[in-house]
């Protein structure tokens, strides 16, 4: 009976798993107060440098190296964090809807310049990524511990210097930079780890798919992953892996509901946003939960 | 480059960019008033589109389930516009009920709003997508009148008369069409007690109230307007090539906000400027550099946000302490 459940199910378990870890990325420069929807952008670089990698430079007969895929998962994550600080060290000067604004052109120039490059094959894409694995499910194998590495990491620094420092720039950047601390350094700092993230997520996602292509960085993505984390809540790291989690699920949830799946899953994003102002999950709810004890 | 090319680029981009511009301004009328984006403003366009398609009388040639369904009456097709405009702009004042004021009076995070009017564009595609199917709908070639039908081009050319320049005489209705719009809504804004009072309302709202503008009642007609603006633009695009499907205004939408942001966000006069920046640099990008022609209105949102981040028009952003 499991077994068919893991069958069914399986690829949507792992497609949950892998789209939290993408909400944490943009978690992460939120808990700095920063909005930025650049996260698709660096998603589809992270993919396309697996997807390239493993077709061509490490082309394969048969099942894929597990370690090459981690050394792509490094090289996308690398890339992205690089892009990241040259894109963010300009961007980030920009507050509010404005920096939301230009991540939302970052994701579009990237989608836009990868539909007409030969090496990320135009807009038909990157047909037979080679698999690492024999099913979908076992993909597990990378996506939780990825998962799990980056809600400890988040975590952990929250509770840290640099993290105190990010909610001081959250609640007042002026204060903040009165206070000694620098606010561009930590801005543009969590700007990169969310993108590293990010294009760690995509490396894995390439394989997962078998097939990238331009599609996969776009503006809808980046709404997604915003409502991931403030319906899922902003405020704590659990939050946006619920909301990840959940919302991923949602549409195969519906699937009973048939053909106006897609229409009850908009009115339920409508209704989260104007019912949850603090997300599902909000330190609140565990404060509450304390006193009841 | 040869004047001939060029004068016909021009005019190109004038005529695309006084829709931009129509369209944008719905955007930053509601930005101006509320201070959010509404993301719906896309989708807006794509009905508009549909509403004014069917009320001339088209049968839905789709595969939704009401597939080759159509009114039983045809209206004019000026008549036809201003009734399906009007209708979008409704639509417009339905989403804001629904997915702006319960967050405005809770004085929620702005964030929210896009989340939840992301929400409304998903049930709004979708639902066309359901009801009329994925399929390209085209307004029939008449539809401006047996004259445009048969004379799809104008010819002209004063440099050089032995080389006439094609202009579709769509593109010159569209752009006298914008025009007009264009000039009565800066008349609207500028000269008249609506005007006045919607420009109070956008400096601040609560003063405003004082002062005895019904604010509730601004919010109404600032989101009527947009919509209407809004559906406008989707008309005029689908009559010049076709309605694309659902997905018909996503891309408008997201120019629209390259329109604004260039412009000045909130900015009216920005925002008929932006979109002419916009349309005329995308009529001259050369050939070659064709498939990066979507890229240019980013590259522009993204260099004048470096540059000059609060428009080419808007007021210098103070930073308030």
């Amino acid at each position: 009976m499991f077994e068919s459940f893991f069958n069914q199910y399986g690829f949507l378990m792992v497609y949950m798993v892998l789209q939290a870890t993408l909400a944490l990325s943009l978690y992460l420069p939120l808990t700095a107060g920063q909005l930025s929807l650049a996260s698709p952008g660096f998603f589809a670089l992270g993919g396309y440098i697996a997807a390239v990698m493993s077709t061509t430079v490490w082309a394969t007969n048969g099942m894929f190296p597990i370690p090459y895929l981690l050394l792509e998962m490094l090289l996308g994550g690398l890339a992205s964090g690089l892009l990241a600080v040259v894109v963010g060290v300009p961007a980030l000067r920009l507050r509010g809807i404005y920096l939301a604004l230009a991540t939302i052109a970052f994701v579009e120039i990237l989608r836009v310049v990868s539909l007409n490059l030969t090496i990320t094959g135009g807009a038909v894409g990157i047909f037979g990524i080679p698999q690492p694995f024999n099913s979908s499910l076992e993909y597990m194998w990378v996506a939780l511990p990825l998962l799990i590495a980056c809600v400890i990491f988040t975590a952990r620094l929250e509770k840290s210097r640099i993290g105190r420092a990010f909610v001081a720039i959250r609640e007042d950047e002026l204060a903040a930079d009165a206070m000694g601390v620098n606010p561009t350094y930590h801005k543009v700092l969590a700007f990169v780890i969310g993108a590293m993230i990010a294009g760690m997520v995509g490396a894995i996602t390439a394989h997962f798919l078998n097939t990238w292509n331009a599609r996969q960085g776009t503006f809808d993505a980046s709404i997604n992953i915003l409502a991931f984390v403030l319906i899922g809540g902003s405020r704590m790291t659990l939050g946006p892996v619920v909301g990840g989690m959940l919302l991923t699920a949602l549409p195969e949830i519906l699937r009973p509901v048939g053909d106006v799946r897609l229409i009850v899953n908009g009115f339920l994003l409508t209704l989260g946003a104007v019912l949850l102002p603090q997300g599902l999950i909000s330190p609140r709810v565990f404060k509450r939960k304390k006193v009841d004890v | 480059m040869d004047i001939t090319v060029f004068v016909q680029n021009f005019l190109n981009g004038l005529s695309i960019g006084t829709v931009y511009a129509i369209f944008a301004l719905g955007y930053t009328i509601v930005f101006s008033i509320l201070g959010i984006i509404n993301f719906s403003h896309g989708a807006i366009f794509t009905l508009g589109a549909y509403f004014t398609y069917f009320l001339i009388g088209g049968l839905n040639n789709g595969s939704g389930i009401l597939a080759n369904a159509g009114l039983p009456f045809g209206l004019p097709f000026v008549l036809a516009i201003l009734v399906g405009s009007l209708m979008a702009g409704f639509c417009g004042v339905l989403i804001e009920r629904l997915a702006f004021k319960p967050l405005r009076t809770r004085g929620a995070d702005p964030l929210l709003a896009l989340v939840s009017s992301l929400g409304v564009a998903l049930v709004i595609v979708n639902l066309v997508q359901y009801l009329i199917g994925a399929e390209i709908l085209s307004f029939p070639s008449n539809v401006f009148g047996e004259f445009v039908n048969q004379n799809p081009s104008i010819n002209f050319n004063f440099v050089d008369p032995s080389r006439p320049i094609p202009i579709r005489t769509v593109q010159i209705i569209i752009f006298a069409v914008s025009l007009v719009i264009l000039v009565l809504l800066a008349y609207l804004i500028n000269r008249t007690k609506f005007g006045k009072a919607l420009r109070a309302v956008a400096e601040n709202p609560i003063t405003a109230s004082l002062l005895g503008v019904s604010v509730d009642r601004y919010i109404f007609l600032t989101f009527l307007l947009s919509g209407f603006l809004g559906g406008l633009a989707g008309t005029l695009v689908g009559t010049s090539f076709s309605i694309s499907g659902p997905y018909f205004g996503v891309t408008y939408g997201l120019k629209g906000l390259a329109v604004i942001v260039l412009g000045g966000l909130g900015d009216i006069p920005g925002a008929v400027l932006g979109g002419l920046v916009i349309g005329l640099a995308e009529a001259f990008v050369p050939g070659d550099f064709s498939a990066y022609k979507e890229a240019v209105a980013f590259a522009l949102l993204f260099i004048i946000l470096l540059v000059r981040p609060q428009g080419l028009l808007g007021r210098r952003l103070i930073q308030k302490v």
